[in-house]
């Protein structure tokens, strides 16, 4: 029983690691219909700046990590205006394949520029106090960090939520994202909003990459690792349907913690034998039409 | 540019495809053996580039999954040629048929299944599963990499043995593969059956009205295409003599796709253009930890967003817009006309 509950809870973090990476991920999907590559090089440079603020702070505490990786949010948006300003807006030219080689080469570049700055080591960020130990229920033992990863992909989620489906700004987003030229002519900024929302995007990743630095070692390959798994499940979820990627995440994450337990000599191998076999069996993703 | 031309015309084809045979030929005179390697590697994968851009250039399907095909066709040809008495010929044709046959058995379920970015994300997810598979398997070496390929003794009809212990022997071995290669691809893109494939992604809907089998063609080329991308893994497996699963890993697949961008998709030699530049700035790199990462990202930006068609898009653009100048000023200088003939004899 015990297992099971705790193979449940690896599952969950495992997807809402996924969830924190696809979150922004597919928010830029919706307005530009690329697959940004970047957003993971972005992450990964959002765990990098966490660890070296937090190092230089000597930050110990929950609150002191949680205002770090806001920082490192607003730091990486910044640079999302700037990729906005000199590559995205001219990406509306060229055809789409070569849309998804513009953002590959900035991923390849944000490795270049971890491993300048940071070199090729592993490094690990110390985890704040509150979430060293361990939360027991009855017989039942949960690591604070992996429900910390938990906690903060079902706030993100529910705020990204919130904010697209209950204000005004979210509807214009989603009135940009289905139809820009009509969105256009009944008076919105389309540009306004295409701006803004990469950089919303953008600021995303840095959160989620210095978030996700308490289960992620850092290293300069951790922005690939983790973007394929995000790209699958925004395919599973429906591209560009924050909703859809949430749940694929869930699915895929619990789906995967499950296959690890009858296979342990492969551990992640059940993620792709899920995104096959869901692809295979709804080729346009679970969630389409249900938007 | 207008995308769906195939930018070079077969008169210039027979000048590019020698000097880029003399070029090649004359690497083992000036190079030394560390450069004649990279020139093997530049071999191996124009090869897998030009296999790539059949199924992506031409018939416009986007897989993102050909590192499953470069792996099979490698580790089918290293397992062939860790015997006592290999034979490279039998590892060359394994390493084909097992990336073939990879190809087909993925193209089978994706094509039918899916198109677009799903096509792209399906052939991705199976080729990771194949690459967590090679990774933790014994028998082909784990992460550790498969060791102990021997590079072959070669007797051709009894009358001279080749030695390709000697790199420059294996060298020159896979210039002759690799120039058939690209020959055989030539001929298939120029053919009858590359102009259905450049029907078949100009519209498919129409190509179906001509009567032709859409399915069954594109399940031809990307089996085709796979095949090509074994036979470059295994034309690498006696070159590294070492492999890991790093060449399954799906930054492998994003390979092809960046030699073919980088050097344009729309015409035959781009991809190999892409290659060379490709492998030059990486070489030029090597020795500071980052800064090749930086190069060649940034290169890549550059070419995307300055010349999106790619060097080989881009020379043929400046090439016609110089031609559109000179017309220009003939109109209004006749002696400017006789002049730029004369140049141009």
């Amino acid at each position: 029983m015990d297992q099971i509950a705790l193979t449940l809870l690896n599952g969950l973090s495992w997807g809402m690691t996924v969830f924190l990476t696809a979150a922004g991920l597919s928010l830029v999907f919706g307005i530009l219909h690329v697959l940004n590559f970047s957003h993971g090089g972005f992450l990964m440079i959002g765990a990098y700046l966490s660890y070296t603020i937090g190092a230089r702070l000597q930050a110990g505490s929950l609150w002191q990590f949680l205002l770090i990786a806001l920082a490192c949010s607003v730091a990486v948006g910044l640079l999302g205006a700037l990729v906005e300003r000199f590559v995205f807006r001219r990406l509306k030219r060229v055809s789409e394949s070569y849309s998804l080689i513009a953002t590959y080469a900035l991923l390849i570049l944000c490795q270049g520029i971890v491993k300048v700055i940071w070199g090729i080591d592993f490094l690990s960020v110390p985890p704040p106090s509150e979430l060293g130990g361990a939360v027991t229920m009855g017989d039942f033992i949960a690591p604070s960090f992996v429900l910390f990863v938990i906690a903060c992909g079902l706030v993100v989620f529910a705020i990204m939520d919130m904010v697209l489906q209950r204000t005004e700004v979210g509807k214009r987003v989603q009135s940009v994202a289905i139809d820009p030229w009509m969105a256009g002519l009944v008076g919105i900024n389309v540009n306004a909003v295409l701006s803004w929302t990469v950089v919303c995007g953008f600021a995303l990743a840095g959160l989620a990459g210095a978030l996700l630095s308490v289960n992620q070692s850092l290293s300069p390959s951790m922005g690939s690792a983790l973007i394929i798994q995000a790209f699958g499940a925004l395919i599973v979820g429906g591209l560009g349907n924050i909703r859809g990627a949430f749940v694929a995440s869930v699915l895929l994450g619990l789906i995967t913690s499950f296959g690890d337990r009858f296979v342990p000599d492969v551990p992640g191998l059940f993620f792709f034998v899920a995104l096959a076999a869901i692809l295979l069996i709804r080729p346009q993703g679970l969630m389409r039409g249900l938007r | 540019m207008n995308p769906n031309s195939i930018s070079t015309t077969r008169r210039a084809d027979i000048p590019i495809f020698a000097a880029l045979l003399l070029l090649f030929l004359s690497v083992p005179v000036w190079a030394d053996p560390g450069l004649v390697f990279l020139a093997g590697v530049a071999l191996v994968q124009i090869v897998f580039a030009l296999s790539f851009n059949t199924i992506f250039g031409l018939a416009g399907m986007v897989s993102f999954g050909h590192a499953a095909y470069f792996a099979s066709g490698a580790y089918a040809a290293g397992l062939m040629l860790k015997g006592s008495d290999p034979s490279l010929l039998q590892a060359l044709a394994a390493g084909g048929l097992a990336g073939g046959a990879m190809a087909c058995a993925i193209g089978t379920v994706a094509l039918r299944r899916a198109s677009g970015n799903y096509f792209a994300i399906l052939t991705l997810a199976l080729a990771e599963l194949l690459h967590i598979v090679i990774s933790k398997s014994t028998m082909l070496g784990r992460e550790d990499g498969l060791t102990g390929i021997v590079r072959p003794r070669i007797d051709l009809f009894g009358l001279v043995t080749l030695d390709l212990t000697q790199g420059t022997t294996l060298f020159y071995l896979l210039l002759v593969l690799a120039a058939l290669f690209g020959l055989g691809a030539w001929l298939m893109w120029h053919g009858s059956f590359g102009r259905v494939l450049a029907a078949i992604r100009q519209d498919p809907d129409r190509a179906a009205f001509l009567g032709i089998n859409v399915h069954r063609v594109r399940l031809v080329a990307f089996s085709l295409s796979g095949m090509g991308a074994g036979l470059a893994g295994a034309m690498y497996a006696p070159l590294a003599q070492l492999l890991t699963p790093e060449v399954a890993h799906w930054s492998y697949s994003a390979l092809p796709i960046l030699f073919c961008l980088l050097g344009g998709t729309a015409s035959y030699w781009g991809p190999v253009a892409g290659v060379l530049v490709f492998l030059g700035l990486e070489h030029a790199t090597r020795n500071i930890v980052g800064l090749s990462e930086i190069v060649i990202g940034a290169t890549l930006l550059f070419v995307v967003l300055a010349f999106p068609g790619g060097l080989a898009g881009g020379i043929s653009r400046m090439a016609r817009r110089r031609k559109s100048v000179v017309r220009q000023v003939a109109t209004r200088n006749p002696a400017a006309m006789a002049a730029s003939k004369e140049v141009d004899a």
